[in-house]
């Protein structure tokens, strides 16, 4: 998790723009969990999968 | 003659089939065990008694009539309760989705046991909108463990392993998105198989996570396991993921054990060090295997961390609507956990679908080596009831989003898997298991080698006390 992630900053700024409403009885809940994902996503970060945009499932048109 | 609970459903089947008990008198047993048994363990949200007479009054019909009866004549199922039953509501184990009208339509799954005559006994409790490792539900309560009803039964599929697992069902269905199936197989000790992502159509079954949701059966052997996965096989357009392959029966090989498969356990991520259960099950069946070498399967961290962001964002926008109107209706055990989830940054979860393609890349390449995998289904028994939080690798954990270590790396890549129970291994009366993994599409050979160890005696589901 980068140093300096903030929860509460992730909560004020994207809560209202999502239309969520986070009282004070889930946002400890919720800050557990935005800093569990952010450890995660450092991983993710950090795998070496180079300068690729190849996604795991690719779309199929659906014919008539 | 009277019918064993604990029976496996092939023998029930053919004593039905063969006229020496009738589908009415092994229905009525099972309802009775559920009258009596459920109150503890709590693993029915709802029983389908009149439906399930019915069905078994006409199957006894039939044989009166002399006309052939399925492979599953008379034997009893469940279905968690995210699969459609014709006249429940889907709650999905929420309070939310009880407002929903009943199914109109069995799930495929339910259809398929069904026109091979099994009996359909009712919904089973799960963890709310399958976010949960524990069995542990606000609305509904806990699940129960049938080997200690102090402790979690596991979940999500919460009721299928309290309900096969305490003989209230010889054949349950789940769903497993990060461990769902294998998780309660361990805890409660029975069979799971999470068969390959995309083999098993979902159709009518309410969604987790598109992206890694699976279904599959429950059991108390592997001949049953195999036998209900065979049945459960075929292609359904109305899962968009679900493969067109051909039916694959693996049943007719599992005499061919574990011979020549070659096998190998699994370490780095999935090393098993403090965790003194998981590695006795381990060492067990690797030796029974004949597994000589550990080895890493690369990106299993990023991968499971890859699967870890792509459940919580999918998930939860999903939910977006839910999350919006109605907050306080969700368990809070759920809630926050998708409440995070709706708020993280798309690029998360673009980058976690990057990383399950390269990460399925490399786990390839291992399987050009080795047929047969083996890691920890968890990595200790039951928890009580109750508990918050457990030891890892000497830090303390939440015990909620971290139960799946060894099992979310495997479903993010789809890989198939037959949870194995180990009893021998586990602790305190509680049980304990492992997972046999395979490349995708060979599930005959994770139930090959699953048959092996159960004919050797060492992988057994354990009778409950009393």
């Amino acid at each position: 998790m980068p140093a300096d992630f903030d929860a509460d900053l992730v909560i004020d700024a994207n809560a209202a723009l999502l239309g969520l409403e986070i009282g004070p009885e889930q946002r400890p809940g919720v800050v557990q969990f935005l800093k569990l994902a952010a450890q995660m996503a450092a991983l993710v970060e950090a795998a070496p999968i180079g300068d690729t945009l190849e996604l795991d499932g690719a779309f199929h048109p659906v014919a008539p | 003659m009277s019918v064993d609970p604990f029976a496996p459903a092939r023998e029930i089947a053919a004593a039905v089939r063969e006229g020496r008990t009738t589908a009415v008198a092994v229905t009525r047993l099972f309802l009775d065990r559920i009258e009596a048994i459920d109150p503890v363990l709590n693993a029915y949200t709802e029983v389908t008694a009149a439906r399930a007479m019915a069905a078994a009054h006409a199957i006894d019909a039939r044989k009166a009539k002399g006309e052939p009866l399925g492979p599953l004549a008379g034997v009893p199922f469940a279905v968690k309760n995210l699969l459609d039953l014709e006249g429940v509501v889907t709650r999905a184990g929420s309070k939310i989705n009880r407002e929903n009208a009943p199914a109109t339509r069995d799930a495929v799954l339910v259809e398929r046991l069904i026109a091979a005559d099994a009996v359909p006994l009712g919904a089973l409790n799960m963890g709310e909108y399958a976010y949960d490792f524990t069995g542990e539900n606000v609305h509904d309560g806990a699940c129960r463990n049938p080997h200690d009803p102090d402790h979690m039964t596991g979940g999500s599929s919460s009721g299928c392993g309290a309900a096969t697992g305490g003989g209230l069902a010889p054949i349950s269905l789940g769903s497993d998105t990060n461990g769902s199936i294998r998780v309660p197989s361990s805890l409660c000790g029975i069979f799971g198989l999470k068969p390959t992502y995309g083999r098993l159509p979902r159709t009518r079954s309410f969604p987790f996570c598109d992206s890694l949701d699976h279904l599959g059966p429950f059991a108390r052997n592997v001949g049953d396991l195999a036998l209900a996965y065979d049945l459960l096989q075929g292609h359904d357009a109305g899962d968009h993921a679900c493969a067109d392959r051909p039916v694959e029966p693996v049943s007719d090989k599992l005499p061919l054990g574990a011979a020549g498969l070659r096998v190998a356990v699994l370490g780095g991520h999935f090393d098993t060090a403090g965790m003194a259960a998981a590695a006795r099950a381990v060492d067990r069946v690797a030796r029974a295997l004949g597994a000589r070498r550990t080895i890493e399967l690369p990106g299993a961290a990023e991968g499971r961390a890859a699967a870890f962001l792509i459940t919580n964002t999918e998930s939860a926008a999903f939910h977006l609507n839910r999350l919006r109107a109605r907050p306080m209706d969700f368990d809070p055990e759920t809630r926050d956990r998708f409440l995070a989830g709706a708020l993280l940054p798309a690029a998360w979860s673009v980058k976690a679908h990057q990383v399950r393609r390269w990460y399925a890349e490399k786990a390839a390449a291992v399987f050009r080596e080795f047929d047969l995998l083996i890691a920890p289904s968890t990595p200790m028994c039951a928890p009580e009831i109750g508990q918050k939080t457990m030891e890892l690798h000497g830090k303390t954990v939440p015990l909620r989003p971290m139960f799946g270590l060894f099992t979310q790396p495997i479903s993010a890549i789809g890989l198939p898997v037959c949870a194995v129970p180990v009893p021998v291994a586990g602790e305190g009366g509680l049980p304990i298991g492992v997972q046999l993994i395979a490349a995708p599409w060979r599930e005959d050979r994770v139930l090959r080698a699953a048959a092996w160890l159960e004919a050797e005696g060492l992988a057994h589901a354990p009778l409950p006390p009393g």
